[in-house]
């Protein structure tokens, strides 16, 4: 009842209130003023329940808001960044049906992505962007909120590790080409950064469940809001089968949680943590019948971060940021009987069969602090330094039973000078300083010219290092083997990594010219490129490798006496030039239908005929990749994806895989019944049914297809 | 009119000689209310009209000489009070809300020729004329109401229409229903048009109205200045020096009135403020706040 009287009375209040403001305003007639008299005597009653409520007074006028969109948070509009980005929206990802985070990345022009079930600590996507493909090449800076989550190991990233679930993400902003002066270590081809939703953002409660082809999972997401501190939990299951001829399976239990405290107006915390863990299928008969065998292994891993942001006034913020990510993996592995295998040592073998530990646990700490600034009206700038310590234990893959230690310290600086309403410069560069490569410095430059507000040309040149990755720089992997007696020694050695270390780090600079255009319902973003790629890492066999004291080294191929192949050592080795073209174009074809194309044509050119795999086949030469949605009415919608990618040969255990063409389709339909609301989706990938093999040739792929329900409340 | 009036409200004759400036504390922003009233006040050559100020802590030295004194209450609390005091006395609110203005008009039973405001809502007209000089392509302006502005609603709806602008409105009744009814704004909206509602925007709001409002890359309007600094992209006040100098024309041209004080009024003169940052990363042109200003008061003048 009070609620009534309440509202009866605010209708009163603000009808008269209207009047009179009107009176002003127009003229002041008779009639208005005397309704506007009479009514109030009525109103009185209602008087004490006004001012229990929320009332306005000239504070919510005067009053201090707190600051939100400051320096550091106002990003560049897309006609001003000095590199080509692709921005994947919550929406994108929806529509595109997909279950796999990268699998969203073939939607970004002249990105390639392959399954891979491979079997080296890997069971995971391949993600390259301009070639140099390899399950090992960690040439893409990959970040969740600005956290570094590239692992150390082999620069790349477990995505299926990842304690994050689809529904989390709120964007993805890919930067195509080098950025090194704004992203630092790794950003290499490119920069990947996901943002996660903002708990204030995240329905109150929902449920997300899969099932499908060779996939089961099911999440919970909480959000609410405590007085000044908002939070988020994501927690789930997630049951993958992986591919049907691989032991690929990965079973994930995972928990996020993402909160915001203002502490007042001028400052306010951040803080994120996540773990997760689960069993993963690892090896595979056809690979290696004998050491490396089917198995299953535990993984686990958890992540702390903190954020101080601090307002110092509207001109400038301060950024102080710290994790620490921890990633353990417990391989074990118990060979088939060797004495058969061996010839002649086999009689001396002190055990029929050997057990490997491959226990690897990576740490990183990293602390970053940035402050962004207008120094003009004109000049916006960011500058900072941060420092990261990366740990590595890893007694089969280094070789030792001591912890290596990474150090890295960088500093950088961004400045963005719009000289002319239409003309934008932009600068930076970064120096970095790290154990395996030392001091070095990528700067870049661009810039805009902008013809008018929706014609945009840029200019760039950009140049980043790679430094070598664990795999490259410090992997000694040896299989050994003890002998109950000397033969001459007392254990065989397989020796599989021998690096020698000081590899330099490898260089990119990147050209490019690139336009942006609006032209009504449809919007272009295109680019063409000249990278060159120096000192290019690579794996190149040893032959020159002594076996140490004690050790009788094997030779895994006897057909050539004498010669030890295999043994591999990363290299500094060759180099190429890389051109081509990339485009993205959105069309809204109606009001209710919208499509995404990219397209990209890449030209990989190198001298380095030695090898037994050339990067000119590293990338696709053509990739092409669709997103066409329609949505039918407030419920119905339906999305078909169209995804193409040229031949390819890729580095590090890839091998040569045909043109692969495949058709997702998506068909949704959303409920809403006052209280809670959700939808349902059914999903067909690779609608066709072609057989194709992505990465390496035991990666097959067929229709799969699941049905999502997703509820919130 | 004015005798109209003057007869409607029991025709009293508000010869004063002094002003009472209550304030509901000496706040920077009251304190600077003063100095500049008492400012216009000696350019405006009147010298006979003496100032007292007397905060709301030391209420008990209020006397008012009735009816040779006009008080001028600075904020609700001292526009409260002043409402208590003999129905003779012409009471003049400034810093007031509308809605607090009415509530007080309603509550102490006074008449409007001694009760007057110059409220800190601007009128909804030159809300929607700043979208329309900013963004003149701009067609459908979202809203987002709460129960204190939704009885606007008729209004705001009834002048955009003029100028061809669509309201695109939802009411808010729980706190929980505030991003999902925003996010479905913004969607279908050009802007976003904030209005003053404590239950809708408020500090604890803001930031997940600003967030949300950027990441759809909609343009936010705020009803003030701070709003406008924690990132909306623009919005029309009055700063208190442009309220200062029409509230001493009132006291000025009501001190012989017959027909006391003029009905409440919005802000005569108002500033516009721009952020330029958020102006930029929308990539929305703008011009200077001045020659936004000039724009909108040309066309004020013309309609």
């Amino acid at each position: 009842m009070n609620f009534f009287k309440y509202t009866f009375f605010f209708i009163f209040a603000l009808f008269s209130g209207n009047q009179l403001f009107a009176s002003e305003e127009v003229s002041v007639n008779e009639t208005s003023t005397k309704e506007a008299d009479t009514k109030k005597l009525v109103e009185i009653e209602a008087w004490p329940l006004l001012i229990s409520g929320k009332d306005l007074s000239e504070d919510d006028y005067l009053g201090e808001v707190p600051r939100v969109l400051t320096v550091s948070r106002l990003s560049q509009p897309l006609s001003d960044t000095p590199s080509a980005v692709t921005i994947v929206d919550r929406a994108t990802i929806r529509a595109s049906g997909i279950v796999d985070l990268p699998e969203i990345f073939r939607l970004v022009p002249g990105m390639y992505v392959g399954v891979n079930a491979g079997y080296v600590h890997n069971t995971n996507h391949v993600i390259s962007y301009h070639g140099m493909t390899s399950a090992y090449s960690g040439s893409m800076q990959v970040m969740i909120n600005g956290r570094s989550v590239y692992t150390p190991l082999f620069g790349g990233v477990n995505w299926s590790e990842l304690p994050i679930v689809l529904a989390d993400i709120e964007r993805i902003e890919v930067t195509r080409g080098p950025n090194a002066a704004s992203y630092g270590a790794n950003s290499y081809f490119g920069v990947i950064n996901i943002i996660t939703q903002n708990p204030s953002d995240a329905p109150n409660n929902s449920i997300i469940a899969t099932h499908g082809n060779g996939r089961n999972e099911m999440f919970y997401r909480h959000a609410d809001k405590v007085n000044d501190f908002t939070y988020r939990l994501s927690t789930g299951y997630r049951q993958d089968d992986g591919l049907d001829n691989r032991n690929d399976f990965k079973r994930t239990r995972l928990l996020n949680a993402q909160a915001d405290y203002r502490i007042n107006d001028k400052n306010s915390l951040e803080l994120e943590f996540g773990l997760a863990d689960g069993a993963r299928g690892e090896g595979d008969i056809n690979e290696d019948p004998f050491i490396f065998l089917p198995r299953t292994k535990q993984m686990n891993n958890h992540y702390q971060l903190i954020r101080w942001r601090h307002n110092i006034n509207q001109e400038s913020d301060f950024v102080l940021q710290a994790f620490h990510h921890y990633d353990r993996s417990d391989d074990q592995t118990t060979s088939v009987n060797l004495r058969p295998l061996l010839g002649i040592f086999g009689p001396f073998l002190l055990n029929d069969k050997i057990t490997i530990k491959n226990e690897v646990i990576t740490e990183r700490f990293d602390i970053e602090a940035q402050h962004n600034l207008n120094i003009t009206k004109k000049i916006r700038a960011v500058w900072g330094g941060s420092f990261r310590r990366d740990m590595m234990y890893a007694p089969f893959y280094l070789g030792t039973n001591k912890t290596d230690y990474f150090d890295l310290q960088r500093l950088f600086g961004h400045a963005e000078w719009q000289a002319h309403e239409k003309l934008v410069f932009n600068a930076g560069a970064m120096i970095e300083h790290n154990d395996f490569t030392g001091t070095d410095v990528s700067p870049r430059a661009s810039v805009n010219f902008k013809l008018n507000p929706n014609h945009t040309i840029r200019l760039g040149a950009s140049s980043a290092l790679r430094t070598p990755n664990y795999v490259e720089e410090k992997f000694q992997r040896a299989i050994k083997v003890p002998t109950a007696v000397p033969v001459p020694n007392n254990t065989l050695l397989l020796q599989q990594d021998a690096n020698k270390g000081n590899v330099r780090p490898e260089q990119i600079i990147s050209r490019e010219i690139g336009y942006l255009g609006n032209l009504g319902l449809l919007s272009i973003d295109t680019r063409l490129f000249y990278d060159t790629i120096t000192d290019h890492i690579r794996f190149r066999d040893r032959n020159d490798f002594v076996a140490p004291p004690g050790f009788t080294l094997l030779d895994p191929d006897p057909s050539t006496p004498g010669v030890i192949e295999d043994i591999n050592n990363g290299t500094n080795f060759g180099s190429a030039k890389v051109t081509g073209v990339e485009a993205q174009v959105k069309w809204l074809l109606m009001d209710n239908t919208n499509l995404l194309f990219n397209y990209a044509y890449i030209h990989v050119r190198g001298k380095e005929n030695q090898l037994k795999k050339n990067f000119v086949n590293s990338a696709p030469r053509n990739t092409v990749s669709a997103l066409l949605n329609h949505r039918f009415n407030q419920n119905w919608d339906a999305s078909l994806a169209y995804y193409q990618t040229s031949e390819v040969t890729s580095l590090g255990d890839g091998d040569p895989v045909d043109l692969t063409r495949r058709c997702d389709l998506r068909v949704a339909r959303k409920f809403n019944n006052g209280r809670w609301n959700g939808e349902v989706s059914g999903i067909v990938e690779n609608l066709l049914n072609t057989r194709y093999e992505e990465f390496a040739d035991y990666n097959t792929l067929k229709r799969r297809a699941r049905i999502n329900v997703s509820v919130e409340f | 009119m004015g005798i109209l009036l003057g007869l409607l409200f029991h025709g009293f004759a508000h010869a004063y000689t002094g002003i009472t400036i209550i304030m509901s504390a000496s706040t920077p922003t009251n304190l600077e209310f003063v100095d500049h009233f008492k400012q216009e006040l000696i350019n405006e050559k009147q010298p006979n009209l003496k100032v007292k100020v007397i905060n709301l802590e030391e209420v008990e030295k209020l006397v008012v000489a009735e009816n040779s004194e006009l008080v001028i209450a600075l904020g609700v609390k001292a526009l409260s009070l002043a409402s208590k005091l003999s129905f003779t006395t012409p009471v003049l609110g400034v810093f007031t809300p509308l809605p607090a203005y009415n509530g007080l008009l309603a509550s102490s039973g006074r008449t409007l020729g001694a009760f007057s405001a110059i409220v800190l809502d601007q009128p909804n007209a030159r809300r929607l004329l700043l979208i329309k000089t900013i963004l003149p392509e701009a067609k459908r302006v979202g809203v987002l109401m709460g129960p204190t502005s939704m009885h606007d609603a008729d209004n705001l709806i009834e002048v955009a229409e003029k100028i061809d602008i669509v309201i695109n409105q939802k009411n808010v009744y729980q706190e929980s229903e505030l991003i999902p009814k925003l996010s479905a704004i913004l969607e279908s909206s050009d802007a976003l048009l904030a209005l003053p509602d404590p239950f809708v925007y408020s500090r604890e709001t803001a930031q997940s109205i600003l967030l949300t409002s950027y990441r759809y890359q909609k343009p936010v309007f705020g009803y003030s200045q701070p709003y406008v600094q924690a990132g909306a992209l623009a919005g029309v006040y009055t700063n208190t020096k442009q309220l200062a100098k029409q509230a001493a024309e009132i006291a000025i041209k009501s001190q012989l009135a017959i027909d006391g004080l003029p009905p409440p009024q919005a802000p005569k003169y108002f500033s516009v403020i721009i952020n330029r940052q958020v102006g930029r990363s929308l990539k929305i042109q703008l011009s200077d706040e001045e020659s936004i200003h000039k724009k909108m008061v040309e066309a004020e003048a013309k309609r």
